[in-house]
């Protein structure tokens, strides 16, 4: 019953000292709130206005008959391409696509109009700049348009001259069809990208601030101002403490993040709050444990950036949000079913942007249950075996006499 | 302390060897400067080495269960960027599965399909991407419409023909007009192609901005940069540029081993001069240091400017334009996109090993690596003025 209560004690006491030193450490405080609060508005002010639009391109049009200008004024109508103007020829339009100004060079050749009305199929070239995908899908969108509708139309006037008759079947679509886009609606890349990178935001942002932390802790209490150290005499209940501080301080920037940047920016926010946040919990419980783990390795508080903010990639790229998981080698499909970020990535974009339940995502808690139990057991070793005889030496009874002077 | 200063080793050499002791002996350092950027080379190529996902899982949903339904079926079956996982009975099945993830996208064919057709009822078929994943969503939407497509060719040609045509005349009605797309450079759609050209630089910007301006900090950290500066005989350049050669000149191998590994061992599109490229890499380096130590000059608190540069170089992957163009940002955005190293790095690359083009169109590129180098020179007197009186500040 004693050690019941020393637990508990202990949880309370180092709650509330960890208050008094995140305040005391503008780093922390800055992962804590700069971080969450400025860093997800950034990221989607740059991705805001969702779509490429009206992307420079030339043209070359050897033909010059009333059926190519028709092609170039209708992709010049779409959406994604913009003529910028006509090249005399090739070698001209390259070096306006050399010198930055169009993406893009449209190629008709001699003859295309006669082909068409000869009833033979017509082709042009269109090379496009692979810097960017981007741009190259949207040219490819506009010309698969251009072609279908252009082509339907020139299909009905010709049935018509051949066969009179069956105008009337084919000027209704015989078959339509139509496409939707499920999840992203507007097939916008700021709502492809940005639910799935709130939650790595959210993820860096608590395993950044606790190794920070734990590098203070290293460091000599002199040299950064005041004394780092907070523990209880169990280990879990120090865990615990902490885990519920950063929690505590975290609980209004993560519902900002999950919720009201998507709401700000008109992300698709299909899912439910609260099966949301309770989806969380275990992705937040496992960055506790990695950030645990890295306090092993953290000597001091400014190294963290060198070491683990370049991860932010690495737990992007393994998430599967941009290369689908399925088709990834195994060795880093293995990878990424450690990182809570993976499962919390894949699960999150489901709810919020896929209406899917928290039935519909139980793998991926289960997962990132899982996630949580093996991280906070690794972080339990870490600060067992390694944070806590790096700061007490060997002995583990200084430990708890280094304790008493810290209780206030 | 004059003992101290009696046996100092003052001039650059003294600095350069001070500052290799320093790397040598801060495994931190290994990992950020080596360990950590060849990882992230193997991770990034070796990720999208495939070029694109194929076989994505996806659904047909077929209301209809007649001869051409299943006709559609085995077409859109064997069509290789599509893997037919699941066989739902309703749309909402369907939906279900997809919202689960277990497929990426699904084809709808209704009720009645194949006799609303013959009758002339234009029956709707439809067809639905999970477009919160971009690129499995891009290439089902491609091989969905093209399944589509197909099919109304197919109908299109049995009504020409019931209308009298003949149907090896009807065939290229079909497609009058035929716009063959070339992409240059690129003519699989390589993601990696795509992706690690733009991403590799970054991460190595990354890594060179933070380590310059960690190691900075940590004289003034620990207070030895006072000693520094005596070494350096109270020149801030020596000092500076004396410490920094070391690091340089290990980003610079791993620069080149870049451009190897880039298009070398992966056979990435190199159609430009191998000497301009390794010339960019050389001068990226040089840039991505002096931004550091400009970043530095303004804020010389260790954890600040590491913020900073924190901040920049992983922005950079979204701001510096490697994936959504430039000049579809906000123009208010689209100012900071130059203001990146690593934003020239990817138009030479562009430029040079891309495309092709002759080093004329890529001059400018090089001018602004040519000013990230001198722009430190003008925050100099600010940081000798915080070596000179080392105040740590947490």
């Amino acid at each position: 019953m004693k050690r019941i209560r020393e637990f508990f004690g202990g949880i309370f006491r180092v709650y509330c000292r960890e208050f008094r030193l995140v305040l005391r450490d503008p780093g922390i405080i800055l992962f804590l709130t700069f971080l969450p609060l400025a860093y997800p508005v950034i990221y989607s002010l740059i991705y805001n206005p969702e779509l490429v639009k009206d992307v420079p391109m030339v043209v070359v049009d050897n033909d010059r008959s009333p059926l190519s200008r028709r092609l170039v004024r209708e992709i010049d109508a779409c959406d994604q391409a913009r003529v910028i103007g006509y090249a005399a020829d090739l070698p001209e339009a390259r070096r306006a696509m050399d010198s930055h100004k169009c993406f893009a060079i449209l190629e008709i050749p001699g003859g295309f109009g006669r082909k068409i009305g000869r009833s033979e199929s017509a082709s042009a070239a269109m090379y496009c700049d692979m810097s960017l995908l981007l741009r190259y899908r949207g040219f490819l969108v506009a010309a698969t348009e251009v072609m279908q509708s252009m082509g339907g139309e020139l299909l009905t006037e010709k049935i018509d001259l051949v066969a009179p008759l069956a105008e009337t079947v084919v000027t209704e679509d015989l078959l339509p069809i139509e496409n939707i886009s499920m999840g992203n609606i507007r097939n916008g890349f700021d709502s492809f990208i940005m639910p799935g990178v709130l939650i790595l935001i959210l993820h860096q942002c608590i395993v950044l601030a606790l190794g920070m932390a734990g590098g203070a802790r290293r460091e000599k209490a002199s040299a950064i101002g005041y004394n780092p150290h907070n523990n209880a005499r169990y280990i879990p209940a120090t865990m615990i403490g902490q885990m519920l501080c950063y929690s505590t301080l975290l609980a209004l920037p993560a519902l900002y993040m999950i919720h009201y940047v998507p709401l700000m920016f008109r992300f698709p926010m299909e899912g439910n709050l609260l099966e949301e946040m309770a989806f969380l919990m275990p992705m937040l419980a496992a960055c506790f444990g990695i950030g645990f783990v890295l306090q092993a390795f953290t000597t001091e508080r400014e190294s963290v950036f060198v070491s683990w903010v370049v991860t932010s990639l690495i737990f992007l790229l393994l998430s599967g949000l941009i290369w689908p998981r399925y088709d990834m080698y195994g060795v880093w499909k293995a990878m990424s079913d450690i990182c809570p970020a993976t499962w919390a990535v894949e699960g999150f974009v489901k709810m919020n942007s896929n209406g899917a339940a928290l039935w519909q995502v139980r793998h991926e808690y289960l997962m990132l249950w899982l996630n949580a139990a093996g991280w906070l057991t690794a972080g339990y070793c870490a600060q067992r075996w390694c944070v806590l005889p790096a700061i007490y030496g060997k002995s583990r009874k200084s430990v708890d006499k280094e304790v008493l002077p810290t209780r206030s | 302390m004059n003992k101290e200063s009696a046996t100092l080793k003052t001039g650059a050499g003294a600095i350069m060897v001070r500052s290799l002791v320093q790397i040598v002996r801060r495994p931190l350092l290994w990992i950020a400067m080596i360990g950590l950027p060849l990882f992230m080379f193997l991770f990034v190529t070796s990720m999208f080495e495939k070029g694109l996902p194929t076989r994505i899982p996806a659904a047909i949903v077929d209301r209809d269960g007649t001869s051409l339904s299943r006709q559609i079926t085995q077409t859109l079956g064997g069509m290789q960027m599509v893997d037919l996982k699941e066989t739902p009975q309703s749309y909402t099945e369907a939906r279900h599965a997809m919202q689960e993830g277990r497929i990426y996208g699904f084809f709808l064919i209704p009720e009645n399909f194949e006799a609303d057709l013959l009758s002339g009822r234009s029956p709707e078929i439809s067809f639905y991407t999970n477009m919160v994943y971009f690129v499995p969503g891009s290439l089902l939407f491609k091989t969905f419409k093209a399944t589509a497509v197909y099919t109304k060719a197919g109908v299109a040609v049995s009504v020409a023909q019931s209308a009298g045509q003949d149907p090896e005349t009807a065939a290229p009605l079909l497609q009058p007009i035929n716009i063959a797309a070339r992409p240059i450079g690129n003519p699989q759609l390589n993601y990696g192609i795509y992706l690690a050209n733009s991403f590799i630089p970054a991460v190595l910007q990354l890594m060179i901005m933070l380590v310059t301006v960690f190691s900075l900090g940590q004289e003034i950290k620990r207070h030895t940069s006072t000693r520094l500066l005596r070494m350096a005989r109270g020149s801030i350049f020596r000092a500076v540029y004396s410490k920094l050669l070391p690091q340089t000149v290990i980003w610079w191998v791993m620069a080149i081993f870049m451009v190897s590994w880039l298009y070398k061992y992966n056979h990435f599109t190199m159609q430009g001069s191998w000497g301009w490229m390794i010339l960019s890499e050389l001068l990226f380096v040089m840039a991505a240091q002096s931004f550091a130590l400009f970043v530095f000059g303004l804020l010389p608190n260790l954890r600040l400017s590491l913020s900073v540069c924190a901040l920049t170089g992983i922005l950079s992957f979204s701001i510096a334009a490697f994936s959504f163009p430039e000049e579809s940002m906000y123009p208010a955005m689209n100012i900071f996109s130059w203001l990146m190293p690593v934003r020239y790095n990817f138009l030479i690359y562009a430029d040079q090993a891309l495309n092709g083009r002759d080093i004329f169109y890529s001059r400018i590129w090089y001018v602004a690596y040519i000013a990230y180098i001198i722009l430190p020179v003008t925050v100099m007197w600010r940081i000798k003025r915080f070596m000179a009186k080392p105040i740590y500040a947490p």
